[in-house]
């Protein structure tokens, strides 16, 4: 019943949304509220308490409602500072989206598992064209509602099969007979779902949408999207293809783990390219749905090979990432929302110095990129740490091949890892540190805007010290696993490593008295030093560039312009750039196969409603001819 | 008993770190025909530096001023948690894949610091520096790759013993062993890679990202460096070399074992050109190709 009086209540807010802070708190307080359910639910004791036929609360389900809460109360905090245009739909569309995703998570029958879905795919488009005056919204709130309606249909078509083999619509019957189905029929279900759950995280190559949706949306609503909403794509996969069908098809776990690297590889290669803020953190969600990925890959190989210490090792990696990348992606989102503000603009070339303008968001900013760095001490760190321990994991005791492919991929993510580290030294550095490239406008940015961004900053790092707590919930969500939980972090002794660390760190900040320097102008060769020497974004990542050609693709063109453009040219104008490949060998021809498709119906759409109807009896006929 | 000589063997290798620089440029400067300076100049320049006025860049922030010292303080857990004796106390922080996490932790600094440094030099330098990380860190993975098969689990711990009772011919640990000497002359900014006695705007990467320093800055960036050569070098030999009964002996070897291979560190400086730039992914593809190539022959050998 609780649930449903929040959902009740999500509604009602939304009804506020013309009175600014009033609809702003109770947005909060909603916030707060899925949070609580959360805390109840993985309390264990309450789970009976919260539970209905339509509407239920397992442990796993908390775990991810957790996430839901996180996001969402922090963001509704940071709205009371964020201006933005036209307030009041984005006021009374988030309520909705919150609770509609409260659904997903809670549900318990296809029907309003299916219904909740919609409403927050629905929303969230609202949500994605709030800045429908600029351009290239509209289109990019487009091509976002053509995936999520994509993802929809393969998620109703794989759970129709499901309920047709099953003879049931509800989740718990489900749960306990899906395991015993043909390993065939398993494989089309694996399929049809793990389709619509991938495309809906943003898994390559259905990402399409991803780093055009969350650019466009205002700051709370980007870190709801890739904090809490692309997750329910992971909760999708972890409860329906994980846990209820159990063991499958070997193809699987390779596809999961193949899916996994080549996401979160292509996720930071192009995520080096941009030099728009929000489009590469939207890009590194793609990253780390690709990690989480990873883990979840480990944990399927342990169901199949029956060996519970991968199991709880994957499902440990795969559920702490999902956590700890909703809190240091929404932290960065929130932060680049404040930029924005201060700002006026999130293209990184504009940028450079705001670390003296505006410090609190700095110092949340280099403590979320260390966080998405996999950086000690914070929180992901662990939880890229379980993962590489649940490949390594599989490199031994296994056969010589799936070694090679487990050590493989392995090295991808060491590569991303690497490669990710290097974006945020980019993204930190050409934005907050340094000289700034351009003079910009400097409004300032409200308390609490730089608070939830600093109280973000302080829980990755609070998990990356005390992760044991969390991993032992984790552990303990699937009853029977939880015999190995306290074994998984062993080996690292995170508190120590921790403590070590910053007391050495901070010891030697304060031997070399760090305060006590002269500021002296920089070395340029002797010349005066321009703001324009530094390196900026795209000459950071040259290099990168340059290696990986033959993935980016790099063309660039220098045209003379001006009255004598071949010997007396007035200005050379350079444009450079990468190939969106997927875009061009995919999209466009499935986009130019589909409108020819429909050209062909308009044959048969001559408009009278007469000849519709009869379309509507040879069908019927049709369909009772071959049931019969 | 463990914790003792663990204490002591970090302090060792720390301190002597200066030392195996040294060792390494006397052996290339007379490789050379020079005399070179003395073995000790190390310690003198790192003294001078101390006590120097100083100056940070006009520009820099706080980002500029800690770096450093988070940077070093890095690399002296990654000096506390080498086995200096064989194994570490269990309580103590002893995983390998720390040691890469925290090996990025330092590059990452450097990194922030070049950019916070607001010149030219600075952001070259951390591009450069990163850039070269992100072959770094799969070649480094991929050269242990023989480590996570026979071990089965990422602690440094108990890879020492078990090792020793594996036989597996000569070939996978000498692939191993180079792989992992070819990451080493890259993470220690060497030659072929990177040299850290020039600073021609060209060539110039690790010394690119801390040009801007001075005073005591700039002797933690060079004791820094000292350290990372000390502890990846005794890390590898942790791994590859004989394990003999006593802590103390084991200690007493390894800090050995470090000081040849800076004297050999300067006898490959002196034998190889700096490879171009463009270069380098290739050599590091090499080194992490090596490092699979030893993997793939234990693991099909059925020899675990």
């Amino acid at each position: 019943m609780l649930i449903v009086w929040v959902l009740v209540s999500g509604l009602i807010v939304s009804g506020f949304a013309f009175q600014r802070t009033l609809s702003t708190s109770l947005t909060l307080v909603l916030s707060l509220a899925i949070l609580g359910i959360a805390v109840l639910g993985l309390w264990g004791a309450w789970t009976p308490a919260l539970s209905g036929p339509e509407l239920a609360l397992t442990p796993l389900r908390s775990w991810f409602v957790l996430v839901l809460g996180v996001v969402a109360a922090m963001s509704s905090w940071y709205r009371f500072g964020y201006r933005q245009h036209d307030e009041a739909a984005t006021a009374f569309w988030l309520p909705i989206f919150l609770v509609s995703m409260l659904g997903v998570m809670t549900a318990q029958t296809v029907w309003v598992f299916m219904t909740a879905w919609e409403v927050m795919a629905i929303t969230s488009f609202f949500l994605v064209v709030s800045h429908h005056d600029r351009p290239g919204v509209i289109k990019a709130g487009f091509i976002y509602l053509v995936m999520s309606q994509l993802s929809a249909m393969a998620i109703l078509s794989g759970f129709l099969l499901m309920a047709a083999q099953l003879h049931s619509m509800h989740f718990t019957v489900w749960a306990a007979e899906a395991k015993s189905l043909p390993l065939g029929m398993k494989s089309w279900i694996f399929g049809l779902l793990g389709l619509g759950f991938a495309i809906k995280s943003g898994v390559i190559p259905f990402h399409v949408w991803l780093p055009r949706a969350h650019p466009v949306a205002p700051a709370p609503v980007s870190s709801l999207m890739s904090g809490a909403m692309i997750k329910l794509g992971i909760f999708g996969i972890v409860q329906f293809l994980l846990i209820d069908l159990g063991t499958t098809n070997m193809v699987w776990p390779i596809v999961l783990l193949t899916a996994g690297a080549v996401s979160s590889l292509l996720g930071v290669l192009y995520a080096l390219m941009e030099h728009d803020l929000k489009r590469l953190l939207a890009y590194h969600s793609i990253e780390n749905i690709g990690i989480i990925l990873l883990g979840l890959g480990v944990m399927d190989l342990g169901i199949d090979w029956h060996r519970p210490t991968l199991t709880v090792i994957g499902l440990v990696a795969a559920l702490f990432h999902t956590l700890n990348h909703a809190i240091f992606k929404s932290q960065l989102f929130l932060a680049a929302g404040a930029v924005e503000q201060h700002t006026g603009t999130l293209d990184m070339e504009h940028l450079g110095g705001l670390v003296r303008t505006i410090p609190a968001v700095a110092i949340g900013f280099v403590m979320g990129s260390m966080a998405i760095s996999a950086l000690p001490p914070f929180n992901g760190f662990i939880s890229e740490w379980l993962t590489f321990r649940g490949l390594l994991s599989i490199v031994s005791h296994s056969p010589a091949l799936w070694g090679v492919f487990a050590l493989g991929v392995a090295l991808v993510l060491g590569l991303t890892g690497a490669l990710a580290g290097m974006c945020f030294v980019k993204a930190s550095g050409v934005i907050f540190l340094g000289q700034p490239r351009q003079q910009v406008k400097q409004a300032a940015v409200p308390k609490s805007m730089s608070w939830p961004i600093l109280g973000l900053a302080l829980a990755s790092l609070g998990l990356g010290i005390f992760p044991g707590p969390m991993v032992r919930i984790i552990a303990g969500l699937e009853p029977g696993l939880s015999v190995h939980a306290t074994m998984v972090l062993l080996p690292l002794h995170v508190l120590t490593l921790a403590v070590v660390l910053v007391a050495a760190a901070a010891g030697l900040a304060l031997l070399s008295r760090f305060w006590e320097a002269r500021e002296v102008p920089r070395w340029a060769c002797g010349r005066e030093a321009a703001p324009s020497m530094q390196f900026s974004s795209s000459s950071f990542t040259k290099a990168v560039r340059t290696t990986f050609a033959f993935i980016y693709q790099p063309h660039r063109n220098l045209a003379r312009a001006g009255r004598y453009p071949r010997d007396f040219p007035a200005r050379l104008v350079y444009r450079g750039g990468t190939t969106p490949t997927w875009e061009r060998y995919l999209y466009r021809p499935g986009y130019r196969l589909a409108w020819t498709l429909s050209q062909y119906s308009t044959r048969i759409q001559a408009g009278p409603v007469r000849l519709y109807l009869s379309y509507l009896l040879v069908t019927i006929g049709i369909m009772l001819l071959a049931l019969h | 008993m463990l914790w003792l000589v663990q204490i002591i063997g970090t302090v060792l290798a720390v301190g002597l770190a200066p030392l195996f620089v040294g060792v390494a440029q006397t052996v290339k400067a007379r490789l050379q025909g020079r005399k070179g300076p003395s073995v000790l100049q190390g310690y003198w320049v790192l003294a001078k530096t101390w006590h120097k006025e100083t100056t940070v860049p006009q520009y820099s922030s706080w980002v500029f001023r800690l770096a450093p010292s988070i940077s070093l303080a890095a690399l002296l857990v990654i000096a506390a948690m080498i086995p200096w004796g064989g194994t570490v106390p269990q309580a103590w922080p002893h995983n390998l894949l720390a040691v890469f996490f925290l090996l990025a932790l330092e590059r990452f600094w450097l990194g922030l610091a070049g950019m916070d440094s607001a010149g030219t030099f600075g952001g070259l330098g951390a591009s450069r520096v990163t850039t070269l990380g992100t072959g770094i860190e799969p070649a480094l993975l991929a050269s242990f790759g023989i480590l996570w098969v026979l071990s089965g689990h990422t602690s440094i711990q108990p890879i020492a013993p078990e090792l020793e009772r594996m036989t597996l011919g000569v070939l996978p640990w000498g692939l191993a062993a180079l792989s992992y000497a070819l990451v080493v002359l890259a993470e220690a900014g060497r030659l072929p890679v990177d040299n850290l006695d020039t600073h021609l705007e060209l060539t110039m990467m690790h010394e690119a990202t801390i040009l801007e320093y001075n005073g005591r800055f700039l002797a933690e960036s060079q004791l820094g460096i000292a350290i990372k050569l000390t502890a990846i070098i005794g890390l590898g030999w942790v791994w590859l070399g004989p394990q003999l009964g006593s802590p103390w002996a084991n200690l007493g070897l390894r800090l050995v074992e470090v000081l040849i291979s800076s004297a050999g560190l300067g006898w490959v400086e002196s034998r190889f050109a700096k490879l171009r730039y463009f270069q380098v992914p290739t050599y590091l593809a090499m080194a992490a190709g090596i490092g699979m190539l030893a993997f793939y022959l234990v693991v099909s050998g059925g020899i675990t």
